[in-house]
């Protein structure tokens, strides 16, 4: 029965990501690689090729990963803090749902909602790089939002400042990791239990180029992304609602 | 705390309450039928019942003028009368109303106590958080005074038990002043057709009152200086 109206309800979340969050991933996405690959494309011409071996291919690379982090950092922004913050939850949890189930059901959808507007931006920009898979950028995206977004999710249960912490994290591990990087000193140790966040590029290049990746970084990704996203929901089920 | 033996927050995981906050909080740019519809299918009322019961309570708090319009877009009346239709999608068993009529006007504040009176039932529980007394005796059987947030005294609202405390009323007379005067010589007049009078049980007052209508005098009203329940609230937290 909770199952079934959650299941329901996916109908208003996934309308709700729409609006208020896909639509501005499809745009921020789709001005950011125009003024990103227009210029290039003129400039370029004819020796425009489109294919792996062209210079465009590591802008393409990049500018793909970034936006993957970008959307994901704008849904999991306020995924549960909303509403704590707002009040909005005592509505909501005044029915007979499971608050757990509730959210983890919302971090799917927003996943779905995710992969969609990133189909979107990737069919546009098969159009001018053939040799870009949607299908390898797709699993990608997904790797990236469970490693990410499990984090933000359980910082959203934890915090307010949801988004502010997620990027702090994610690019405070980058720098951290550049600085102390694979060392013997305890600093290093440390620096280990922070988000695998050096082994995105590599994934990247790799998983959006050819398919395939590391399976001891993919694991790595993936399970600590996992674990965060179980830690989230271990404080919304421990923790209480409010504020 | 338990419900029905259960802890609070699985009993309402399982069944769900009919729950109005004091703050009324809903994102505003839903529209208030849209939020209604939200609510009803997280409460599992089905796809067919849910345009009956969403119109039923939307007409129940006078909202058809209003079902339109964005939540960010309503007064503070109307929101609260939309909270209270989503307290009321559901035929719970248990009611929680935070402060119900905080921003009602007079003639929506009589009305919701007449809902609530509708919402009585030997297998329902309502329970209302409200700082006006005047209020909780009209709607209450029982009232839990809770001062520095602790339980002081557990009130029935029922004349039998605490009417012995009443001995100050304002009674308004529309005809018989002289005679009235009489009946009751320290009676201190207010103005207004109204006298103060101190009385040492109900008995001696109504024994009094009945003489006076037997003689023709009009009696326009009979009210304690003190409702019974303000009396008990201010001996539980000690300003009697």
């Amino acid at each position: 029965m909770n199952k079934g109206r959650l299941a329901r309800y996916s109908l208003w979340q996934f309308r709700d990501f729409a609006i208020d969050r896909g639509i501005a991933i499809v745009i921020i996405g789709f001005l950011w690689g125009y003024v990103t690959f227009e210029p290039m494309r003129r400039a370029m011409g004819p020796a425009w090729t489109g294919d792996q071996r062209s210079p465009i291919w590591g802008i393409a690379i990049q500018f793909t990963s970034a936006i993957v982090s970008l959307s994901v950092l704008i849904a999991m922004n306020g995924i549960t803090s909303l509403d704590r913050k707002n009040g909005y939850y005592r509505f909501l949890f005044a029915q007979p749902v499971n608050p757990v189930l509730y959210y983890a059901q919302l971090f799917l959808v927003y996943m779905v909602g995710v992969l969609l507007s990133m189909l979107i931006l990737a069919s546009l920009l098969h159009i001018i790089l053939p040799a870009f898979s949607i299908v390898y950028f797709l699993m990608y995206v997904a790797l990236i939002y469970i490693a990410m977004g499990g984090i933000g999710f359980f910082l959203s249960t934890a915090t307010r400042y949801d988004w502010l912490s997620l990027a702090a994290v994610w690019l405070g591990s980058r720098i951290l990791r550049g600085i102390f990087g694979p060392k013997h000193d305890w600093k290093s140790k440390l620096v280990e239990l922070l988000p695998p966040v050096h082994r995105v590029d590599d994934v990247a290049n790799s998983l959006i180029g050819s398919g395939t990746a590391n399976t001891n970084d993919v694991l790595w990704l993936l399970g600590y992304g996992l674990l965060f996203f179980v830690l989230g929901l271990v404080i919304l089920r421990r923790g209480s609602l409010a504020d | 705390m338990e419900i029905d033996g259960s802890p609070a927050r699985h009993y309402v995981e399982r069944n769900g309450i009919g729950y109005l906050s004091e703050l009324v909080a809903i994102p505003p740019r839903w529209r208030a039928e849209t939020a209604l519809v939200r609510y009803a299918t997280l409460a599992g009322i089905s796809d067919a019942e849910i345009t009956q019961r969403v119109g039923f309570v939307i007409e129940l708090l006078g909202l058809e003028e209003h079902r339109d319009k964005k939540v960010k877009a309503l007064s503070k009346g109307n929101l609260q009368r939309l909270g209270l239709a989503q307290a009321l999608l559901r035929d719970d068993k248990i009611l929680v109303l935070d402060e119900p009529t905080h921003g009602l006007d007079p003639l929506w504040t009589q009305r919701f106590r007449d809902i609530v009176d509708n919402l009585r039932r030997p297998d329902r529980t309502i329970l209302i958080a409200s700082h006006n007394l005047d209020e909780l005796q009209r709607l209450a059987d029982r009232v839990a005074i809770i001062d520095r947030g602790r339980l002081q005294r557990l009130v029935s609202t029922g004349y039998e038990q605490t009417a012995p405390a009443q001995t100050r009323f304002r009674i308004a007379i529309a005809s018989g002043h002289d005679l009235f005067r009489s009946a009751f010589p320290h009676a201190e007049e207010t103005g207004r057709d109204e006298y103060d009078v101190t009385v040492h049980s109900l008995q001696e007052l109504n024994a009094l009152l009945g003489d006076l209508i037997g003689k023709g005098v009009i009696i326009a009203s009979v009210v304690p200086e003190r409702s019974v329940l303000e009396q008990q609230f201010r001996e539980a937290v000690g300003e009697s």
